[in-house]
């Protein structure tokens, strides 16, 4: 069991050690822990290639001689393999920890722990002043969010099944490009291949989870992507008309512009709002009852009169 | 503690990680060593025998990796090719990205010296990965720091609170007892002092919180009322159920669904129904129909007896 994992340290050394290229040979005549027939030596080092290579360790394969058909060699380059952020001081670790420290408890506890293990072993003190009145966290308890992370990181397509308005799966496979939080939500964004088009998804409206399709590094994530453009352009931007009762409607006062005009009744106040998705809109001005009022335009405070009708039939 | 056994792949990258970590903090405790890589001492001790076996091939003892760690101490010799700190994994870069626009978001706007230590960072990174993580807390960072110290020395705060359900911002004096999740969101139960009984709060619902006095004593808490309403989804069932925190799951037919929902507020429920008025109906109990109905009835009032620009 554990032979494996030392052949592992004993290959990386060896790579690591190395100021020129060494053969397959070599590397199965010196390093520790290659036996067997010429076949499974093989099949070993392959897989010990693409696990090291899973650990973000890239070994590099070169020739002794350029001008010759050589048998190839390998070697890991120092600067391939050591922390990449350069220098780094106290302010920097303290800050980089924080960011890590935010997972605690999320599903991207085990990454975070070697980050913070990497961090800490660079042996910089933090700066503990810093920390008193921060506790930044992430809360991510779905899966999902592993593996879209690892396949973005890996560019490797997904596949998975989304719960449409009216909980029908349908499946989606998609060249993930970001992932992001918003409103306390995850979401993945990335070239959906059927749609033949960007598209974002919610990850807890995804039923099941995400598979990985074929080979990674099959696709290329645009190098202007903003992931802030795939919220604002989902519709159109539309403004209503409404009466607030004084004190109320807090969110839609935030959002809003209260108007100059003196139509409001005395006790209210007329504010503009803007709204994208005309369902959800309606919904929250119902959610409001007697202190929202729709003034215009008329077709929304139609919509809004046929609800609270039909409510009357309903329950009346 | 105790958690499931790593793979071979998994130990390996951890006792790459061990080395550089040995180096710089040589003569470390086993007991401390153990709590930094989040192990038992036995999976330590057994990591750090792995390790024993490693280095340049030959593997003489002039080869091998040089561990001393039978004192109870540990301190490595011979490991020079390993002692560089790994470089973070692209999955690693992810989080930390996110981490630091978290990080961000909640720091005083003051605190140039730290807004521009984390922009360098987040570009040194973004150069590295691209820009393909971002996140927009909706919970400020110093908030949760204050409430955790609250818990922590049984202080009790003074929270400006917007409670979407009563739609009113209040200010409230509340004995802070433990934190934690629902549906996603970060809670934090506390009696409230204002109001005399056990309530729930949203972190991100918090204008601002301050510590206050001393915590008095809390009384027991007695029976939650619940009130659970019977519903009848006939359209935009995604939606719907999201909006009731109602759990769904893929159907196949497309029928209407009965469901059951529960609260300690009414309110909650009562506002939920109007905004559903045209996709669920509430069917028990017969009490909140009645609710409903006056609901729409008192709007109606108000749009019939109003003139409105045409």
């Amino acid at each position: 069991m554990s032979r494996k994992t030392e052949r592992l340290v004993n290959l990386t050394i060896a790579l690591l050690a190395t100021k020129r290229y060494i053969t397959k040979s070599e590397i199965f005549r010196t390093v520790d822990g290659y036996e067997g027939t010429d076949d499974s030596k093989e099949r070993m080092f392959e897989r010990d290639k693409d696990d090291l290579r899973n650990l973000g360790i890239e070994i590099e394969v070169g020739t002794f001689d350029p001008l010759f058909e050589d048998e190839s060699g390998y070697r890991i380059k120092p600067e391939n393999y050591q922390f990449q952020l350069g220098e780094v001081n106290a302010r920097e670790i303290t800050l980089l920890s924080l960011a890590a420290e935010a997972w605690r408890g999320a599903s991207m506890g085990p990454s975070a722990l070697s980050a913070l293990n990497k961090l800490h072993a660079i042996g910089i003190e933090s700066d503990t002043e810093l920390l008193l009145d921060l506790a930044p966290a992430i809360i991510a308890q779905d899966a999902n969010l592993t593996i879209a992370i690892s396949a973005i990181t890996s560019k490797t397509v997904l596949s998975f099944a989304y719960l449409n308005e009216d909980l029908q799966p349908q499946s989606r496979v998609l060249e993930p490009y970001a992932v992001t939080s918003r409103y306390g939500h995850w979401y993945v964004f990335g070239n959906d291949l059927d749609r033949k088009a960007t598209r974002l998804f919610r990850l807890d409206r995804i039923s099941g989870e995400f598979k990985l399709q074929g080979r990674s590094g099959t696709y290329e994530i645009p190098s202007d992507l903003d992931v802030n453009n795939a919220f604002a352009k989902s519709a159109e931007l539309s403004t209503a008309i409404l009466f607030l009762r004084d004190g109320r409607g807090l969110n839609l006062r935030s959002r809003g512009l209260q108007s100059a005009s003196t139509n409001a009744p005395i006790g209210w106040q007329e504010f503009s709002v803007q709204y994208r998705d005309r369902e959800r809109f309606v919904e929250e001005i119902l959610w409001y009852g007697n202190d929202v009022i729709v003034s215009g335009p008329t077709d929304l405070r139609a919509e809004i009169l046929s609800h609270l009708k039909a409510g009357v039939a309903t329950y009346g | 503690m105790a958690k499931t056994q790593s793979t071979p792949v998994e130990k390996a990258a951890r006792l790459l990680d061990l080395v550089p970590f040995i180096s710089t903090h040589q003569g470390i405790a086993l007991s401390e060593l153990a709590e930094e890589f989040n192990l038992s001492e036995n999976e330590l001790l057994s990591d750090l025998n792995t390790l024993w076996m490693c280095g340049l091939p030959g593997y003489t003892p002039l080869e091998l990796i040089d561990l001393e760690f039978e004192s109870g101490y540990v301190s490595i010799r011979n490991a020079e090719v390993l002692q560089r700190v790994r470089l973070l994994t692209k999955q690693e870069l992810v989080i930390i990205l996110l981490g630091l626009d978290i990080l961000r978001s909640s720091l005083d706007s003051e605190r140039t010296d730290l807004q521009d230590a984390i922009s360098g960072l987040t570009r040194k990174i973004k150069e590295i990965i691209g820009n393909i993580a971002t996140a927009s807390p909706i919970v400020d960072s110093t908030h949760r720091a204050i409430i955790t110290q609250a818990i922590g020395s049984r202080m009790d705060l003074i929270v400006k609170y917007h409670s979407a359900i009563r739609d009113t911002v209040t200010e409230r004096v509340i004995t802070p007892l433990e934190l934690s999740l629902d549906h996603g969101f970060e809670i934090l139960n506390a009696y409230c002092q204002s109001a005399e009984g056990f309530r729930t709060f949203r972190l991100d619902n918090m204008r601002s919180v301050e510590l206050a006095g001393s915590s008095v004593s809390v009384p027991e808490q007695g029976e939650i009322t619940d009130y659970q309403w019977q519903l009848l989804i006939k359209s935009r069932f995604r939606t719907s159920s999201e909006r009731f925190r109602s759990i769904y799951k893929a159907r196949e037919s497309t029928e209407g669904e009965q469901v059951s929902v529960n609260s300690f507020s009414q309110d909650w429920l009562l506002r939920n129904a109007m905004s559903t008025l045209a996709s669920v109906e509430v069917q028990t109990p017969l009490s909140a129909r009645t609710l409903i109905a006056q609901k729409c009835q008192q709007s109606l009032e108000l749009y019939e007896s109003w003139s409105f620009p045409k």
